[in-house]
């Protein structure tokens, strides 16, 4: 399991850097999407969240879910284009996981994507994404998880 | 180099949060510059972004007496706001602030709004998470909202404040008692007409405010209005938001933040607990803790507030602890498991439906 500064980053999942967000294609060729262990860990707990509905269409690098934390009101960038096919009953009841559990229980939304193929393409895996978390930090002046 | 200071007057509450979204929607597209802005509303009552009209406000009364009913675009709970406060706000770009972490954010610009409010005379300190205090009261709730790197944070700051219009604009635990309910509300907020004894003029709390600000941004600001790309999504948006489709896009019904109250009595005191809670998401949403106790220090019992809030209901227990640790010489011969049990019987009684 890959980590950045302390923060838990799994190498075989696909990121939007900018928009501190991962991917991760399923059997079902559906996207479960989320936030990195990065983005709760700037943003501090995380109190609500309000996903887009089932049905509706969102835009590569647009609105998939609002977050709360500290007062703090944002949204979630969906990594990639499609329809909302699934949203997360267990954080609406305990946003919090959102915080513990990023990559498994704390998941944000399942899409169906457009174009998944074409729009991979933007994001980024592997060695390649931990470098670029590395460089995020940085910029950021983030000590760490 | 130079921000925009941005001085919209007293509009209504669409306007005003219309507003807010055309500036922060702006800037993240490159259209808009950093800016300090000021502004003032008619009498509402405002919604966090997450929030439920149902849950949170006296709907009926607002609308008996003309307050107008809007939703945030930035986080915290709701609020009551007329010309007697003044709004002021900060919209800037994550980077120049040379953190990401979204707390320390928060403070920093609370903690330079507290030296500003200070300077008109009272002693006015940031107590995390997001409020501006004097002696433990209230005089500035604050909250932001983020747009890719672009960031929108803003706070009121009761110049004057109708305690009890207030009380019954909004839905708070304890505050309709009718014994100690108002007292125990004005207990908790304040205004500088009450600390100062007079109300300063706006111009020079505007003044003290922006200096603040300069100094601590290392910024001049420049007097200016909307450019045309912001008009342009202000007319937009207002449409969008000046409806009743906008309010209520968050709509849950009061029966899932229910009330509870409880009692007890102990060698340091006789400590009362009124909760909300949001049984929904399990967490405490508001406590007020008052009685007959002796504690070294009476703002222990705000700040304790304060730091629960919005807590889930299975962390209070370590919570309390922890808060407690840091204030154990405040406590004299009250033990952090009473302050516990008072709260988590007030929760059960909250969770039992008889509150």
């Amino acid at each position: 399991m890959g980590a950045v500064r302390g923060c838990e980053i799994p190498e075989d999942l696909y990121y939007n850097i900018e928009n501190n967000v991962w991917a991760r294609q399923e059997a079902d060729g559906t996207i479960t999407v989320g936030m990195t262990s990065y983005a709760g860990s700037l943003a501090g707990t995380i109190v609500a969240y309000t996903p887009k509905k089932v049905g509706k269409d969102v835009k590569q690098d647009k609105s998939c879910a609002t977050v709360e934390s500290g007062k703090w009101v944002g949204p979630v960038k969906a990594p990639v284009s499609g329809d909302v096919a699934a949203v997360n009953d267990a954080v609406i009841a305990k946003p919090a996981l959102i915080n513990e559990d990023p990559y498994q229980q704390g998941w944000l939304v399942k899409i169906k994507p457009a174009n998944w193929d074409a729009e991979a393409g933007a994001l980024v895996t592997g060695g390649d994404a931990m470098a670029k978390f590395e460089e995020k930090m940085n910029a950021d002046g983030f000590g760490g998880c | 180099m130079s921000w925009r200071l941005l001085d919209t007057g007293i509009l209504r509450a669409a306007e005003n949060l219309a507003l807010n979204r055309a500036l922060l929607e702006a800037h993240q597209a490159g259209e808009g510059v950093d800016t300090l802005r000021f502004l003032r509303f008619r009498p509402s009552a405002l919604l966090g972004f997450h929030q439920s009209a149902e849950q949170e406000l006296e709907l009926e009364f607002c609308r008996q007496h003309g307050i107008e009913v809007q939703r945030r675009i930035t986080g915290g709970g709701a609020i009551y706001f007329d010309e007697g406060q003044l709004g002021w706000e900060l919209y800037l770009g994550r980077r120049s602030l040379g953190t990401a972490d979204m707390g320390a954010i928060a403070q920093r610009i609370c903690e330079a709004a507290a030296r500003a409010i200070s300077q008109l005379g009272v002693e006015a300190r940031f107590r995390p998470r997001n409020d501006i205090e004097v002696a433990g009261r209230k005089i500035s709730g604050t909250g932001g909202a983020f747009e890719g790197e672009s960031l929108l944070y803003q706070g009121t700051l009761l110049v004057e404040f109708d305690v009890e219009r207030m009380v019954q604009a909004l839905k708070i635990p304890g505050a309709k008692l009718a014994d100690k309910g108002l007292s125990s509300a004005r207990e908790r907020v304040t205004s500088l007409q009450e600390l100062l004894g007079v109300v300063p003029p706006l111009a020079a709390i505007q003044q003290v405010l922006a200096a603040v600000f300069a100094a601590e941004f290392g910024v001049e600001f420049q007097p200016g209005g909307l450019n045309a790309a912001e008009q342009g999504r202000y007319t937009q948006l207002l449409a969008e938001m000046d409806c009743d489709e906008w309010v209520q896009q968050v709509a849950r019904p009061f029966a899932e933040v229910p009330t509870g109250s409880a009692l007890h009595r102990c060698p340091g005191g006789t400590l009362r607990a009124e909760v909300r809670i949001d049984r929904r998401r399990g967490m405490l949403k508001q406590v007020w803790i008052t009685g007959d106790l002796f504690v070294r220090d009476r703002r222990l019992l705000p700040d304790l507030e304060a730091a629960l809030k919005e807590v889930a209901i299975s962390e209070l227990g370590p919570r309390i602890e922890v808060f407690l640790a840091q204030r154990s010489a405040d406590l004299l011969a009250l033990t952090p498991a009473d302050f516990t049990q008072v709260v988590m019987a007030a929760i059960q009684a909250a969770e039992a439906g008889h509150g």
